[in-house]
Parts: structure tokens; sequence; C-alpha cells
């Protein structure tokens, strides 16, 4: 076996890989067949792992890919701040405030799982360097009935010019035909086809600044936490957006054809239903449902499963449509007229 | 990392995790016997046994426990037998086990159990450092170090030898970074074949065992004093015999192996004039620091020891003679005691050389998990650095890798707590007639969502959690104002993400072998300080703890106390059939043949191997006043329920309710499938509705009734847990499974028919 020859590497003699994503879309699984792939089937050595907390499906993952020349010692277990090629899994995770750009290089690659352009999610990146690539590896998935992770992988294999992509498509084989066999053929649809239908651009701007990595800092410090750790101010998840937690699909609320019945409301997970005071058909005093706040909403649809007269039904989810149709929650107000209050 | 070289045995490289490679020294060394109890980050050893077990490849007989405790027992038991065993815990799973650890040292009983470090809560941490190692090491137990996936692997080996000499018999724990070590793969090396393992290891030597009635024997008697101490100094004498015996075992094995391990890893420490000393990962981070260092001419080295006990003393002695200064980092610390257990280890180490001048500096570092970056060994050699320089040290001890101030401005109120007149809305009703029957009336559900819900949006739970319609549909009931206590798992760990929290009503958490304690505690604080005067008399508070089948489980000897003492409160179980906080290992109410991470089906096995737990039952045999079963499918019969459950917390006692819920992600279904399935599951009479009300069972649904009976196999093709019980070869599983649920259906309807039974 050759060795292969890295591109780029950072000081300590590392290439070095970040997959941005969301619990339940395989990134994961993704990072460990590319790093195994590297490792067991061309001649390098590396490391690989994911953050770890109590996260479950549906929140923001990160895994990490190190590779190195193989008589390189892996040493850190530190996670990867400056990835020489970032890959996002998930859209919705590209949104002002979030550090999944941080840390790029100016010549990083960046691939994120979308329909749109190059030139219109590298404007949505906020950024004005690198090297830029698209995938729409949830149409593919959705075609191919499979998941987002082996499609990506193929983009990666494609944008990663030293990687092999047969060792990898050996490593799918090995990982998924072993414990799902019966789901192997559609995987190795998806990386083929993520592989092929990658477009990569390299962004003009060759003396851009470099996105800064900074380190998460605590909301609190030690002297400002209350004292044995207790939450002074209960309740305020209210200002957590879950919407990032969907993956493809919301209910669409038909006020019209709405009973007030509150099945919905029995059933959701996430109270995401907004209820006021109002009258029935009789004119008598009853709550009445004023719709959904899409804020919390997380796209499990199991509201559209309860609701006996179809006031409720699946949608795929286009942009603007949760924010333009959102119903806020009396707490989301309350937190609101709070924060206006103390500023 | 361990020196490597080409030797005896073929080997075969991989690309493995710390916990994978325990995994795979602990199937080549087959020991007879793992009990276990999952806890995070060591779980994953038992899951990765227990599906090479259902591909049969190896024979270890895989206990799961009812809680570390429990699990310890087990191994115990087991050792004394004269076989070998194996345990891997983490933090709270250790401290739960720890007073069986002396046990086990001091009767002498061999075993190996690998510690994969992580926080002592609380508050609860789930990440690495090193507060329950610190714990360990006072235990009599040999403590080796493995700083990364390799030297997990062989040490796991080297321990069983170690642990069996005829000089040492002591237990052995393995202890490694957990997340940095036990989920980071890495390039490994292991025995193609398992002989290897088996010819280094060797036959066990004879030792007293339990299982030999010819030579009967009387183990762990009542000693006092003077003998107590005679035995103590035994075990003295068998560390000792270690201490001599450990450095043989890792020699025999690098010549197996090729890969060796001195006790002390000595690091650039021939001429270094600076130093930092750390436990497992973080010192090979600080290797890379020290590599860059030395190429600006500052003579950096770095010292860690592959063993804590015996704690290599000499050899820390011995490298630190000519260094002017060391940084030791902990990741833990010993409150008050200005360091950490490894400070004062490597001072009283230096102390015994009359002519070492070493500077000690203690910082402690990376509690909670916090990451050790290559600028974290920076800083302390540049601290190192500074002392030399200036020939002074301005802080002996201090944090490293604190914040004082934090990044945002702290809101103080978000959203404002619940008034009195939010939730006393008298939406339910409950009324004791003179007959002794309770009558009760509820709102419509429409009418029910002017309460304000007790939980807010914006909790972390996967899509489609079951947990949260049925706690919400039970909370919609309760009149007033309430008081919580979640047990550890998912619905505690997704509402309370520091700093974040979705409980309105004030709520607190214990961990989940001893919530019913917990709050039976606060409910008599309650009742004193009212009686007392220090609480109006008209103040009223519904005390409700919620808990998953986990916290039932470990936590059943206090959830019975609670109930035999008859505390007014409810506790309230949902039951998603498994441990699904730490990644779906089976729970005792996991049912007959089902998939779960620790009952992995395959050609050796069918998935779950024992009946579901009836904790309903069971509680209902303690005699407390109310019993119930619900499902959010049923949403009118929960909320009755409900308000049954308010009245009798209040006026009688305890009351307990068991909810099953759905769980997506771990019954491999899709997320807006869960009403359904719960209704199937009622459906096919494994879950019933009912209440045992003053000792009077009354089903509240008979599904036979409604001629809505359907066969359980009808509910296990609704997800994919089920999905291998519903092919041919396991239908005697489904036999058996339905032959159960209709035995205790049967026995449910006759208590149904019968007030006396």
């Amino acid at each position: 076996m050759d060795n292969i020859k890295l591109p780029v590497v950072n000081p300590e003699g590392f290439y070095e890989i970040r997959f941005e994503s969301i619990g339940g879309l395989g990134a994961n699984v993704a990072g460990k067949i590319l790093a195994e792939s590297g490792v067991l089937g061309m001649g390098l050595n590396g490391s690989n792992f994911s953050s770890y907390g109590s996260e479950k499906k549906g929140s923001s993952v990160k895994a990490f890919v190190r590779f190195c020349a193989p008589e390189v010692k892996v040493r850190s277990c530190a996670p990867v701040e400056r990835p020489h090629l970032l890959a996002i899994f998930h859209e919705a995770l590209i949104k002002p405030g979030s550090d999944v750009t941080g840390g790029l290089y100016k010549d990083s690659i960046i691939i994120v799982n979308t329909a749109k352009s190059v030139a219109e999610i590298t404007e949505k990146l906020g950024i004005t360097a690198g090297v830029v690539g698209v995938v729409d590896a949830l149409s593919i998935a959705v075609q191919e009935k499979s998941r987002v992770n082996t499609a990506m992988l193929g983009a990666v294999a494609r944008a990663c010019t030293f990687l092999d992509a047969d060792v990898i498509r050996d490593t799918i084989a090995n990982t998924l035909g072993k414990k799902y066999p019966q789901l192997l053929e559609a995987n190795l649809r998806c990386f083929q086809r993520g592989y092929d239908e990658l477009r990569l651009e390299t962004i003009s701007d060759s003396d851009a600044a470099e996105q800064p990595f900074t380190r998460t800092q605590p909301v609190y410090g030690y002297e400002t936490a209350p004292i044995g750790g207790y939450i002074p101010n209960p309740g305020n998840s209210v200002l957590k957006d879950l919407s990032i937690s969907r993956q493809g699909f919301l209910p669409q609320y038909l006020r019209e054809k709405c009973i007030d019945c509150a099945q919905c409301d029995l059933v959701c997970p996430d109270m995401c239903f907004v209820w006021e005071a109002g009258t029935d058909k009789r004119g008598k005093p009853a709550q009445v449902l004023r719709g959904i706040d899409y804020q919390y909403c997380k796209g499990c649809l199991k509201c559209v499963e309860a609701c006996p007269v179809q006031a409720l039904v699946p949608m795929r989810e286009t942009d603007g449509y949760a924010h333009e149709h959102r119903v806020r929650h009396s707490l989301a107000k309350m937190a609101d007229e709070q924060a206006s209050q103390s500023a | 990392m361990a020196i490597e070289k080409q030797v005896g045995y073929k080997q075969v490289v991989d690309f493995l995790s710390g916990n994978e490679m325990a995994a795979q020294a602990a199937k080549q060394i087959n020991f007879h016997v793992m009990g276990y109890y999952p806890i995070t980050p060591s779980t994953e050893i038992a899951e990765y046994l227990d599906e090479a077990k259902a591909d049969g490849e190896h024979q270890i007989r895989m206990i799961p426990a009812d809680g570390e405790h429990g699990a310890a027992g087990i191994c115990y038991g087991a050792s004394t037998g004269g076989g070998r065993v194996f345990n891997a815990t983490s933090a709270n799973g250790l401290l739960y086990a720890l007073e069986q650890l002396p046990v086990q040292s001091g009767t002498r009983f061999p075993m190996v159990l690998d510690l994969v470090t992580r926080t002592v809560s609380g508050p609860l941490d789930i990440r690495g450092d090193h507060s329950d190692l610190y714990f360990a090491i006072h235990t009599g137990w040999i403590v080796l170090s493995a700083r990364d996936p390799q030297a997990v692997y062989d040490m796991n080996i080297m321990a069983v030898r170690i642990s069996e000499h005829p000089d040492v018999q002591l237990p052995v724990i393995v202890a490694y970074d957990g997340f940095f070590t036990s989920h980071q793969k890495q390039r490994v090396r292991y025995f193609a074949d398992a002989k290897a393992v088996q010819s280094f290891i060797g036959e066990i030597p004879p030792r007293v065992t339990a299982l030999d009635p010819r030579n009967p024997v009387t183990i762990g008697p009542y000693m006092n004093d003077p003998d107590l101490m005679n035995n103590k100094y035994q075990l003295h004498q068998a560390m000792e015999a270690a201490r001599k015996i450990t450095p043989e075992v890792f020699e025999a094995y690098a010549a197996i192996s090729g890969r060796s391990y001195p006790v002390l890893d000595s690091y650039n420490m021939d001429d270094a004039e600076v130093a930092v000393f750390l436990l497992q990962s973080a010192a090979e981070t600080a290797k890379d620091v020290a590599d860059r260092l030395r190429l600006q001419g500052i003579k950096a080295g770095v010292i860690s020891p592959n063993v804590l006990r015996p704690f290599p003393a000499a050899d820390i002695r011995k490298a630190l003679a000519n260094v002017k200064c060391v940084v030791i980092g902990e990741r833990g610390d010993s409150y008050g005691a200005d360091g950490g257990p490894m400070t004062h280890e490597v001072k009283a180490a230096l102390k015994d050389d009359p002519d070492n001048n070493t500077i000690c500096l203690t910082r402690i570092y990376g509690m909670g998990g916090r990451d050790f970056y290559h600028d974290d060994a920076e800083a302390f050699f540049s601290l190192a650095i500074d002392a030399v320089e200036k020939g002074q040290v301005a802080q002996r001890f201090d944090y490293h890798g604190v914040t004082a101030r934090g990044a945002g401005a702290v809101p103080t109120t978000v959203v404002k707590p619940l008034r009195k007149e939010e939730v006393e809305l008298g939406l339910t009703q409950a009324e004791m007639t003179e007959s002794g029957e309770l009558k009760v009336k509820a709102a419509i559900p429409r009418q029910l969502t002017a309460r304000p819900k007790r939980i807010a949006p914006g909790h972390g739970a996967c899509p489609g959690c079951g947990i949260f319609p049925a706690l919400n549909q039970f909370f919609s009931a309760l009149e007033g104002d309430v008081v919580v206590l979640f047990h550890t798992g998912c619905a505690m760990v997704v509402t309370t993400g520091y700093p974040y929290s979705s409980h309105r009503v004030t709520y607190l958490h214990n961990l989940f072998q001893n919530g019913a304690a917990t709050l039976s505690g606060l409910v008599e604080m309650f009742h004193e300080k009212k009686e007392r005067g220090e609480i109006p008399v008209g103040e009223d508070i519904t005390f409700v703890m919620v808990t998953g089948d986990g916290g039932m489980d470990i936590g059943m000897g206090p959830a019975i106390g609670t109930a035999l003492r008859n505390h007014r409160m409810i506790i309230l179980e949902y039951d998603n059939e498994g441990y699904m906080n730490t990644g779906s290992q089976l729970s005792y109410s996991t049912p007959l043949g089902h998939s779960t991470s620790t009952s992995n089906p395959g050609a050796h096995a069918t998935g779950k191997m024992f009946h579901h737990k009836d904790t309903a039952q069971i509680m209902a045999a303690t005699h407390i006043p109310y019993v119930f079963t619900g499902v959010e499918a049923f949403p009118q019969d929960l909320i009755r329920k409900a308000v049954k459950a308010q009245w009798y917390a209040k006026n009688e006692g305890l009351a307990y309710g068991k909810l099953l819920i759905s769980c997506p992600l771990n019954w491999r279904a899709e997320d807006n499938k869960g009403n359904l399935i719960v209704q199937t599951a009622v459906n096919t009479c494994f879950f019933p509705l009912y209440e045992v009300e003053r000792g009077i069972t009354t089903i509240t649904y008979d599904p036979e009734e409604k001629k809505k009976r359907v066969p359980v196999i009808d509910w296990l093709k609704l997800m994919g847990k089920t999905r291998h019980l519903t092919r041919p070869e396991n239908a005697h599983v489904v036999e058996a499974f339905a032959q159960e649920v209709e035995r205790r259906w049967q026995r449910l309807k006759a208590m149904h028919e019968h007030p006396l039974l």
C-alpha cells in the first residue's frame, strides 16, 4: 500500500475534519467510516470521536476526524477547532450567532447539505474565502430511502482528492453491511450520488480574513453563578430555538377546519400549541387554538396523526414558512416583555 | 503511549476506541461472569460484549444488575467461586458500589473492574474527570492507569495475571479517561488469536473457593481487633508484593506483545528542568507541547504513572531529582487540602529525598470533562518556567480554566412564576362519598388547556418523545401548587440543561436510586414546618416524584421504603422499557425478547432473556392507598387517575402510577407513531389500564369488552426493536411472551372481579 500524502497539515502534522450535524443524521457513523478508511485502508494514522453530552436526536452534534502521516503519534483528544474540511450535514444549523463555520482557514473546504447553489449558500454562510461545495443530500436520501450521511460521505470523498473512494465504499460495506445488510445497496447508491452530484467552487477572495474560532464561554462565572448550581429563573428554556431539530417537515395548521378538540395538544411532546380564552360555536366561553409556535416544533408530526379533522397536515418545510406562520407562545411573549422591562 | 517492538504472536491492526478495546480484551480473556449496571461512559463495554455474545464470540455470563451496588455484589459472589470476574463502571456508579470494594480486597478475591473515569455528581455531569478515581485509590485495589485505547487492552490482560498471582490475590482496577479515551478511536493492535491471551494469563492459580463442598470455608467472618489489623497488614503486604510483581508482568507482556509499560511513564525526563505531572490522556497532549518547548531549548518533560496503586513513589523521586519545578495537574480536588491526592503523594515521595529541591505547583484542571488543549499544557509549563526564573512562587495551588463572570448578562426573570389563581382553576374535583367512593369530575381536554403547563416549552427531548404528553396530561389534572422531584433520566436531562430549566414549578433532582427517599424527606419537612407554624396553615403542595423505569429498578428499595412509610406524595413512573438516557440498555421492564443494546438478538440470542417487571403489582403489594396505570392514548382515563392520585396524596398517603410511554429513537419507530404504539400495547393486554384503590382492583378499560383486543404480535410489528420477533424462528419467544401476558391479564381480571384479591 502506497502511503497517501496529505495536501495540507497543521503545525502538529494533522489534516483535520469537522462534521456539523444534529443527532439522528448519522454524522458520527460517517466520521467513523471516513477515519477507519484512512487509517486501515490508506496507510494514514488518525483518530475519530464526537462531541458528547447527553444530546438527544435532533440536537446539535459534531464529529471529528484527524489524519496524519503513519509515523506521527496521535496525542490530542481535544475537539477540532481549525478544520481543513468542514461538512455541514444540516442546513438549519447555519444561522446568525451559530459557530458552525468557526476556525476555517482561508483555503478550507466547506461542504453543505443543501438544495441551494454555491453562491446562495456562501452568502448564507457569511464567508468570503475557501472552497465551497453543495450537495442535496436530503433529496438523495429521501429518493434512495436512506440517510444523508452516506451521501455526505460521497461528497467528502470527492472533495478530498487524497482519499480513495473505493476504500470508503469497502468500509461502508463492512460497517453497515454487517448490521443492516438490507440497507447496504441504498447506502452505496447514496454515496455514489453524493460523490457525483457535489458541486464545488473556489471562492475567489484569497485575501479574505480567516474565520476566528472562539471557545464557548459559560453564561455564568463563579462570581455570578448562584451557589450550589440552582437555576433562579426556571422556565427560561422558552428562550431556546428547537427548530434545528426538524428534518424537512412540519405540521401545517388549517384554522378553518379546526374544532378545538385539543387532541393535538394531548399528544404534542413540545408544548407548541398556543391556546387562548375565547368562545365556542354557541358563544360560550371556551379555549380556542390560535396556532403553533414553530420555535419549539421538532416536526415529529404526532399532532397530524391525532387530529380527527385534518386541520393539521404534514408539509415539506420551505424557507421562511415557520417564521411567517409562527404564533408566539404566551411564555415567549412574556419573556420578551421581561427582557424589554429589564432593558 | 507504549513502546512497540515486533515479536511473537500475530496481531491485528484495527481502529478502535478504549471501550471497544476493553471489550476486545474481555472477550479474549473470556471471563466467567460479568456483573454490570449501565452508566455513561463505561456502558459500551457491556453493550459490545452483549453483542459479541449474541454472535457467539465468547462465553461470559452477562448479568444485568439492579444497580452498581448489586453489580458489585454479583461480582463479589462470583469471584468467591474461584472463576474470572469482570465489571465496568464510572462516577456515581463507583461510589454507589464503593462499600463493596474494600470487601472484595479485604477478603482477597481477584477480579478486574474497568473504571471509565467520570465526574462525580452533583450537579450531574456525564463527562470525564478523576473525581471518581480519587475515591477508588483508597480501597485496597491495585489501580492501573491506561492513557490510550491500546493501553486499555494491554492493561486489562495484564490485570488478570497481576490480580491472580498467589502473592497478590487482590482485585485490580483499570482506569482510563471517560470519553477522551473510552470513545476516541485510534489505530491499535490486538492479538489475532485469543490463545495468545489465554496462554499469557494462564490457568487460575489455586485459591479459596466457595464452590468446593468437600473443603468448606467460612468467608468473611466477624473480626474485631486485634485480628482486623493483621488482616489489613496482609493486604499491605500483598500491595507490596504487587509492587514487585507488576513490573514483572509488564515485562512478560512486552515479550509477547512488543509493547512495554514502565510503572512510571517518563517523557523527556532524563535532563528535564521543568516538568508536568498528569494522569492518562492529558499527559499525551502535554508531550506534544514538551516536544515544542524542546525545540525552543527548554528542557521540558512529562511524567505520568501507569500504575497508581501501588504508587510508584521511588520512580517519581528519581524522575524529579533534578527537576527545578513540576506542575501537578489534577482532574479533581480534595477540597480544603491544598491539592488533590496526586499532589500529596508526589510531595510525600519527594520528601523522602533530603536533597530534593523541586518546586511543586498544583493546578486543578479539566473538571467535568473540560477539554485539555495544547495551550493548557503550555500554560502549565509556563508556570513552571516562570517559577524557576523567579525562584519563587506566587500561588502553589489554584484552579486552571475557571471563569469569573461568564459571557452574558443573566436575566433574573424570563417567565413569571405561576400565580395561585392560574393553577387553582377548579377544572378537576375529587370528592369522597360517605360510602367510600372517590367521585371524580374533570373538564374536557379543551378546557384543561386553560391551565398553564407546569413544564415550559424549549426542552431538548427527541422528536416524538412520549414522556411529555403523558406528564402534561397528568399535570393538567392537578389543582394548585406542585413541587416535583425528577430522578436522573431523559426527562431530567432534557429539561434542566444548565443554565436552562423548563420547570415552572420548583423542581429538584437526585440520583435515580434515591429520589423517593429524598422527596419523602421534603414532604415531612413541609408537614413539620406547617405544624410549627413556619408555613401558613392554608398552604398546600402536591409533591410528585417523576422517574423512568430505570429509577424504579435501581431505586426500588427506597421506593418501597417510601411506600411502607406511606408519605403523602405521588410517584410517577414513565416506562419506556429501557434505560434510554444512557442509550437503550435493558431494564427489568423490558419485555421478553425485546432488543436493546444489552439484549441483542443474534445467532446465539433472541433478545431479552426474562419477563418484564410488574412494578404496579409490586407497589400494590405495599398496600399504599392508590396504584394506577395509564397511557397518553387514553387521556380521559389518565386524567381521572391523576385527580384521584392527587386526592390520595393529600389525604391518605402514597399514590403510585406507571405510564407506558413511547421512545421512537430506541423503539426504532417513526416519530409520529408513539400514540398508536402505546394504544396497541394496551389493546394486547400487555399494558392493562387499571387502578388499585384502597386495595380494590378495577380494570378501567377492558379491550376484550370493547372488542379491541389484538394479539401481541400486532404490537410487536410496530417497532424496529421487535422486528426479529416477527420471524418464524423466534415464534417460540412470542408464544412465551403471549402466554405470560395472558396469565397476568387473567390474574388481573380475577382481581377485578373479586374485591378480596
